[in-house]
């Protein structure tokens, strides 16, 4: 489905990815793992097309993604992918049903559908009656879902999740979690979580684990 | 901890924060350099004045007589001479400044720019129009401007012309005045210059805005006293004010040194008569950053009251309706001071003015807000989403980026309603042909100087010839009167703005039907009828302005009326004007000349439009900077927020339309209202400059819109540096700042 073959990046003279291999298959939850500064965030980021490596592969169902033009690539992270950060990044001055939409308004759809899209997917986060909310008035895991829904709205087949929990107390990051990997089976999205939460790597099918930039291991469940 | 020492780390280590200090600074310096030099201007026309005013004549009532002066004006190829004809009548005349000696009789003292005008031209065009020996030149310091042309000739008090005035000697430079006009332009420029000056200064100031909130919103909850946050404040803001202050004051000797190419009044200036007291000066350059600290401080209050609520995000409050409020009542003020006919001064239609000003600063937000609802109810597109939601959740910010274009439209769509309105006051002073010449004189001396004008222009082989012009009074039986040239109507038609069919033998013209009319040598003088059989034949004027009334011929006349008030006019057509001139000039008399008239006024005219036009390029280039750092503000603002739209596959493109579509939304709505402000203000301002006598009506052409589109033009171009800076933004969507 995704993967990535000798995946090289550099920030000057240091290596934040230095030969990396990985495959995501579809419908599959993977966890990404790893001390601050192994390469995780780098990872993520260079598998979803939001930054280049200087060496390696990148195919998307067959199809090698890492030459495509910026826009080409803007176009694959709006249809084929989507991104959960760790602040939510939710639009301020937008409500929570517009910031759902506002993917889909961008790919062209128009308001009405655009609108009733993010109302449904809000209702099936649990969040019905705060689709008129601005992310300011919401808590923080409900901003967290209005993210989720937002990067599910267009049925991407892969989600990115950069520490979707990390600024959530045990137990709203537990609930926002299950809600993005309930969410994500029922759509048939893969999913890969950047994450320092043991327990919720531990809750998914594969686990990998990162060091200094490169996988250290793999495996099912908790393998540390 | 030592705030300032907190501000210059903050400093060193902050790249956007130098950026915005330096643009602050820049914002001060332009605000700084640009008052220094507005605030000049009505010394610099006191200055001219002080050098010129020994010009003007100095009755006598301010002491004993000690010369005979006849002041009058004269034009060579369109410029204006000053020419002063001078008689002492006491051994010593105190002279002014600039002037060598008291010329002699048969001696002329003239400016350098005169002395090379008259080696340049034939004598016949110029040089014999002073009849002496030139001895000597005036200096700069006896001159308004530098090219001024001035002659001051000697005569002996038989020679001196008719009408010359017992002084009791030149005028003084105490008695100099400001020109108020200039004056006037001066506080007005103050108004729509340094406003937008500051608009950039806050608009690159709120640059680190958000960013510094929060860091001084982690201070507060660190335990910093709200002194302590104003402190780092002080001294973030005073680095960049203070510097701004020092370089707009080490930069405006340039920018006087600029302003003395700028003519006004028929000349340039000298560099020195831009210099400021120095206790004003001071105190300017101290002013400037105390305001911007002010200001700084000022929008403190959020961070000291709730440093919890200021380091999160907020719900934005509605904006009143009560703001509205504030455009009648300014507007009600500034028509109420110029509809004053008891004499408002030039303070308090300036006080109106800023007035005006400051509402739209009240008002403007409040547009920006109600756009910005109507968009959120109506949008179609995620542009006009993104843009209405902004401008709903920080109207007053957004407003803010198109503040200085509001500005620039309110003075530019001011400045094309008076401009074409003074054009039509142009004109008038309708008797004479344009190319016709005239003199003055009393009826002793009519015949001689005609005669003299016609030996010199036979002398100099041109064909124009001068004509005696009288006058007399015609009364109808009710009593009205009309004034008449007595003069052959051949030769009417070739000196008066009127279409005149001559009829063989001796008529009355007029433009109604003069019939019954009685003539009289003047006001009160016993009227006798016309002598029978005098037909009245009707002329048609040639402009609404002619103020010839009535020509008759001399045979017309009955016997024992003594015509008053001679003119002696010739008509260049056919010769060269020049020269003409020099015959009739040779008199001593002053020559008058419609074309010369409307010249004086083109060229005032043409000072205004010069001025006018400096002063709205400047306040578009700041308005246009000011809404390109507020633009540019905006993205780094959201930096965070458009990178993850960006790293979810939002294209630059669309965010940049978002973007541009958030400057240009209030900016339409800001710059109509603006526009239809600055016509209003404009035709009060015209209703003032307009003396109740004339009929000339405010001129509104289609080119009032002009402001608004281009206002909206450098609102959008302005917008369009949020592409640079989301692209900067895409090359690291998710990076830290």
């Amino acid at each position: 489905m995704l993967s990535g073959r000798g995946l090289v990046k550099r920030y000057g003279t240091q290596y934040a990815l230095a030969g990396v291999d990985i495959d995501i298959q579809p419908g599959e939850a993977v966890a990404i793992v790893g001390p601050s500064g192994s390469g995780k965030t780098s990872l993520l980021h260079v598998l979803g097309g939001i930054i280049r490596a200087e060496e390696g592969e990148i195919f998307l169902a067959g199809q090698r993604i890492d030459q495509f033009s910026e826009k080409k690539r803007s176009e694959l992270r709006r249809t084929e992918f989507g991104f959960v950060f760790q602040q939510g990044m939710l639009v301020a001055e937008l409500t929570a049903e517009e910031n759902v939409a506002l993917p889909m308004l961008l790919g062209g759809t128009n308001r009405k559908d655009a609108l009733g899209a993010a109302r449904e997917w809000l209702t099936r986060l649990g969040l019905g009656g705060r689709g008129g909310s601005r992310p300011g008035e919401l808590s923080g895991g409900q901003a967290q879902r209005v993210a989720i829904a937002r990067a599910l709205t267009h049925r991407p087949k892969v989600i990115f999740a950069d520490e979707p929990t990390g600024a959530l107390d045990t137990r709203t990051g537990k609930e926002t979690m299950d809600a993005l990997l309930v969410a994500a089976a029922d759509a048939g999205a893969s999913v890969l979580i950047v994450t320092h939460d043991r327990e919720l790597a531990d809750s998914l099918p594969r686990t990998v684990i990162i060091r200094d930039g490169r996988i250290s291991a793999t495996g099912v469940g908790a393998i540390a | 901890m030592n705030p300032v020492r907190l501000a210059f780390r903050v400093l060193r280590v902050d790249r956007r924060t130098r950026t915005s200090t330096i643009l602050t600074a820049v914002g001060v310096a332009i605000a700084t350099g640009l008052v220094l030099l507005l605030v000049s201007l009505p010394f610099a026309t006191k200055a001219r004045a002080e050098r010129s005013n020994w010009q003007q004549l100095e009755p006598s009532s301010h002491g004993a007589s000690t010369m005979l002066v006849r002041m009058g004006t004269d034009y060579t190829g369109g410029k204006e001479i000053t020419r002063l004809d001078v008689s002492s009548t006491v051994d010593t005349v105190a002279l002014p400044p600039g002037v060598p000696s008291f010329p002699k009789p048969g001696e002329v003292l003239v400016s350098p720019a005169l002395f090379e005008r008259m080696h340049a031209l034939p004598a016949s065009q110029l040089a014999d129009r002073f009849p002496g020996k030139v001895v000597g030149t005036l200096d700069d310091r006896a001159l308004k401007y530098p090219d001024q042309l001035v002659a001051l000739v000697g005569h002996t008090p038989e020679t001196m012309p008719d009408n010359a005035t017992p002084v009791s000697g030149f005028g003084t430079a105490d008695r100099a005045e400001v020109d108020p006009l200039l004056a006037l332009l001066a506080g007005v420029g103050v108004v729509v210059l340094v406003v937008p000056s500051l608009v950039l200064v806050a608009s690159s100031s709120r640059l680190t805005a958000a960013r510094r909130e929060r860091r001084l919103a982690a201070l507060r909850l660190a335990g910093a006293t709200p002194g302590q946050v104003t402190g780092i404040v002080a001294a973030e803001t005073g680095v960049a004010a203070v510097a701004g202050a020092v370089l707009g004051l080490a930069v405006s000797p340039l920018l006087h040194w600029l302003a003395t190419f700028v003519s006004w009044g028929g000349g340039t200036w000298l560099p020195t008569d831009f210099r400021l007291p120095v206790w004003l000066t001071a105190l300017l350059v101290v002013a400037m950053p105390v305001l911007v600290l002010l200001a700084a401080v000022l929008g403190l209050r959020r961070v000291v009251r709730d440093p919890i609520g200021a380091a999160s995000a907020h719900t934005p409050k509605p904006l009143h309706a009560w703001r509205l409020l504030a455009l009648p009542v300014a507007g009600g003020f500034f028509f109420y001071v110029v509809s004053d006919k008891s004499g408002s001064n030039v303070g308090t239609v300036l006080l109106g003015l800023l007035m005006v000003i400051g509402a739209a600063v009240v008002v403007g937000p409040w547009i920006t807000f109600a756009v910005g609802r109507i968009f959120v109810e109506r949008w179609r597109k995620p542009a006009g989403l993104l843009a209405g939601r902004r401008l709903l959740d920080d109207p007053r910010g957004a407003y803010r980026a198109s503040a200085g274009v509001v500005l620039a439209v309110f003075i530019g769509s001011m400045a094309l309603t008076l401009m074409p309105s003074f054009e039509g006051l142009a004109g008038g002073g309708g008797t004479y042909r344009d190319s016709v010449l005239t003199v003055n004189t009393s009826t002793e001396r009519a015949h001689e100087i005609a005669a003299q004008t016609n030996e010199r222009l036979a002398r100099y082989g041109q064909q124009a010839r001068a004509t005696e012009l009288y006058s007399v009074m015609l009364s109808s039986v009710n009593g009205s009167q009309v004034n008449a040239y007595v003069v052959p109507c051949e030769r009417a038609v070739e000196l008066f703005r009127v279409d005149l069919a001559c009829a063989a033998g001796p008529a009355v013209y007029g433009p109604g039907d003069l019939s019954g009319y009685r003539v009289s040598s003047g006001f009160e003088k016993a009227a006798v009828p016309l002598a029978p059989g005098i037909p009245t034949r009707p002329f048609r004027p040639l402009d609404s302005d002619v103020s010839v009334q009535a020509v008759v011929d001399l045979a017309a006349v009955p016997p024992g009326i003594e015509p008053k008030y001679v003119n002696v006019a010739v008509s260049t057509a056919g010769s060269d004007p020049e020269v003409v001139r020099t015959a009739l000039a040779a008199s001593g008399e002053g020559v008058y000349s419609r074309d010369v008239y409307l010249t004086r006024q083109l060229t005032q005219l043409a000072d205004l439009r010069r001025v006018t036009v400096i002063g709205l390029v400047a306040a578009a280039v700041l308005a246009g900077c000011s809404a390109a750092i507020a633009t540019a503000g905006s993205v780094l603002d959201r930096r965070r927020t458009f990178g993850a739209l960006m790293a979810a596959g939002t294209p630059v493109r669309v965010l940049s339309r978002a973007l541009r579509a958030e400057a240009a939304l209030p900016a339409l709505a800001a710059t109509i209202g603006a526009g239809v402000a600055g016509m209003l203000v404009g035709l009060g301002l015209f209703s003032m400059v307009k003396t109740s006598g004339e009929a000339a009506s405010a001129v509104l052409t289609p080119w009032l819109l002009a402001p608004v589109v281009l206002g909206l033009g450098v609102a959008v171009l302005a917008a369009s540096v949020c592409t640079p800076a989301l692209n900067r933004v895409r090359a690291e969507p998710l990076a830290d700042e």
